[in-house]
């Protein structure tokens, strides 16, 4: 169908743009296919890497622990941090190619495809961890107070009262960060990755025609961004839950 | 004098320089309903934290049938798990409905099965008429709704004390009678109760023993028929009066 848009000679930006498209539509599909590979893979673990630190940055050292829980949390808690602080102070390309080429460095093969979601796990995470301490703090202490003075332990206070809750209030955060990566992937060119920008990078060089290249994945980006923002709005709603509930009118009597 | 539960010992706490509690003496026996009143700020509420321990005391201790409770985790678990507790905020957990609120700690913490579970909070929450409503969640509920299915959610656990810290201060004077009465109809059931209250009538005809709180110390501890009528402390005499002029 879009074929008849299609010319053999191509003269003005838009056909080009076809033309390009059409040719190397195989190139443009791989190349989006493996963008969306790492940015979802890269998310879906930076996401659980984020909940991680962001738990353990949360938790307290009480004075009644035992000295080798005391000195081992700290410790833990000062790694975190160290990461953290590392990963959210270098800009994420940099980070790339540091990562890919010290474990190169360091004889260890790697694939540049395995490089770049690493990279994206471990950016991911370091935003996260930020994101979720902060919806942890958000919600109020007497939730967990709640859970404390019926016996339950502070990890499965976070894990049944806290986390849901803080998780509800960090979605759109989280939906951005999907965003993000899903864009951020492109620095990943830069170690090789055959993604969506090294596609635009190899098709614009054929022809020589880079702005036409990258228009057309300019095009790709933003329709798998906005596809993607609509998917979030939804689940958010739906994520809010019924405003009303059903009276359990069996048990009305003894009311 | 039937069994101690609870006994603090030479309890004091304070944040940075302000002394809070000094040297508290306290023993709860079985049975006993103990009213702590006092103005705000006289420390009954961390006395009752305390006691809790979601307050860490800076000095003394506290006893659960003859045995300290130290600062270790599992230990304060197993204590807690025995000894309830209702807020002032109601603190249920907003995720939840009616009736998880009642069954996760029965779940997670006494490991119940869920039949066991869901007896027992359909159970309490009929005792404070909250269980046709086992399906909303906390939002939706009214101030002395919350707090009664506050004081079920505590009572699945079946704890040896059950501790209030002023659990109608934070409801409008309507709410107050429900929760009230509902404490009342459980203080006919035996269950040992201390109340950090400012509802002088019902400490006066509930409790079985009154204490009054005055900066950080117990001012008085009586039978509150002594208390309310002939007190011996004159700073005892001083709040009264305010209470009975308002």
């Amino acid at each position: 169908m879009l074929s008849m848009f299609i010319k053999s000679d191509p003269q003005n930006p838009v056909e080009w743009m076809l033309f390009l498209a059409d040719k190397y539509s195989g190139m443009f599909w791989e190349g989006t296919k493996l963008t969306l590979f790492i940015a979802v893979l890269g998310t879906i673990l930076g996401f659980v890497l984020g909940y991680v630190i962001g738990v353990i940055q949360d938790a307290k050292i009480s004075p009644g622990d035992h000295l080798i829980k005391k000195v081992l949390l700290r410790l833990v808690k000062i790694l975190a941090a160290v990461y953290v602080e590392i990963f959210r102070d270098t800009p994420m390309i940099v980070q790339a190619m540091i990562i890919y080429f010290g474990i190169r460095e360091a004889n260890i093969d790697i694939t540049p495809v395995s490089a770049g979601v690493l990279v994206t796990v471990l950016n991911t995470g370091a935003y996260m961890a930020e994101t979720v301490r902060a919806g942890i703090g958000s919600i109020d202490l007497g939730q967990r107070e709640g859970a404390w003075a019926m016996g339950m332990s502070p990890m499965k206070t976070m894990i049944y009262i806290v986390l849901p809750q803080a998780f509800k209030n960090i979605i759109p955060e989280m939906a951005n960060t999907f965003l993000t990566n899903l864009k951020m992937t492109s620095v990943l060119n830069v170690i090789a990755v055959q993604e969506l920008f090294m596609a635009a990078k190899t098709v614009g060089g054929n022809y020589y025609k880079y702005f036409e290249s990258y228009l057309v994945i300019a095009v790709i980006y933003f329709v798998l961004c906005f596809f993607f923002n609509k998917v979030f709005i939804f689940l958010e709603k739906k994520m809010q839950g019924k405003s009303d509930y059903a009276l359990a009118v069996e048990y009305m009597d003894n009311d | 004098m039937s069994e101690t539960i609870i006994s603090v010992q030479d309890l004091s706490k304070s944040f940075g320089d302000h002394e809070v509690l000094r040297k508290i003496d306290i023993d709860v026996h079985v049975g006993e309903i103990i009213c702590i009143v006092g103005s705000s700020g006289s420390g009954k509420s961390t006395l009752l934290r305390c006691i809790n321990k979601l307050e860490c005391q800076t000095s003394g201790k506290v006893m659960f049938y003859g045995k300290e409770i130290r600062d270790v985790q599992k230990e304060i678990n197993e204590y807690r798990s025995k000894v309830g507790m209702v807020f002032q905020s109601f603190n249920l957990f907003n995720n939840m409905t009616v009736l998880e609120n009642c069954m996760l700690c029965t779940r997670k913490v006494l490991h119940l099965s869920k039949e066991e579970a869901f007896d027992r909070a359909i159970t309490h929450l009929k005792e404070v008429g909250m269980a046709p409503y086992v399906n909303a969640k906390p939002a939706q509920l009214s101030g002395g709704q919350k707090q009664r299915v506050a004081i079920a959610r505590s009572l699945c656990m079946n704890p040896e004390v059950l501790l209030f810290d002023e659990p109608t201060s934070a409801l409008d004077p309507e709410m107050v009678g429900e929760v009230l009465n509902v404490m009342k109809q459980l203080a006919t059931t035996g269950l040992t109760m201390v109340i950090v209250t400012h509802e002088m009538a019902f400490a006066r005809d509930v409790s079985t023993r009154t204490i009054f709180m005055d900066r950080g110390y117990v001012a008085e501890d009586a039978p509150p028929s002594q208390l309310f009528t002939n007190p011996k402390n004159p700073r005892t005499r001083e709040f009264l009066s305010r209470y009975l002029a308002g």
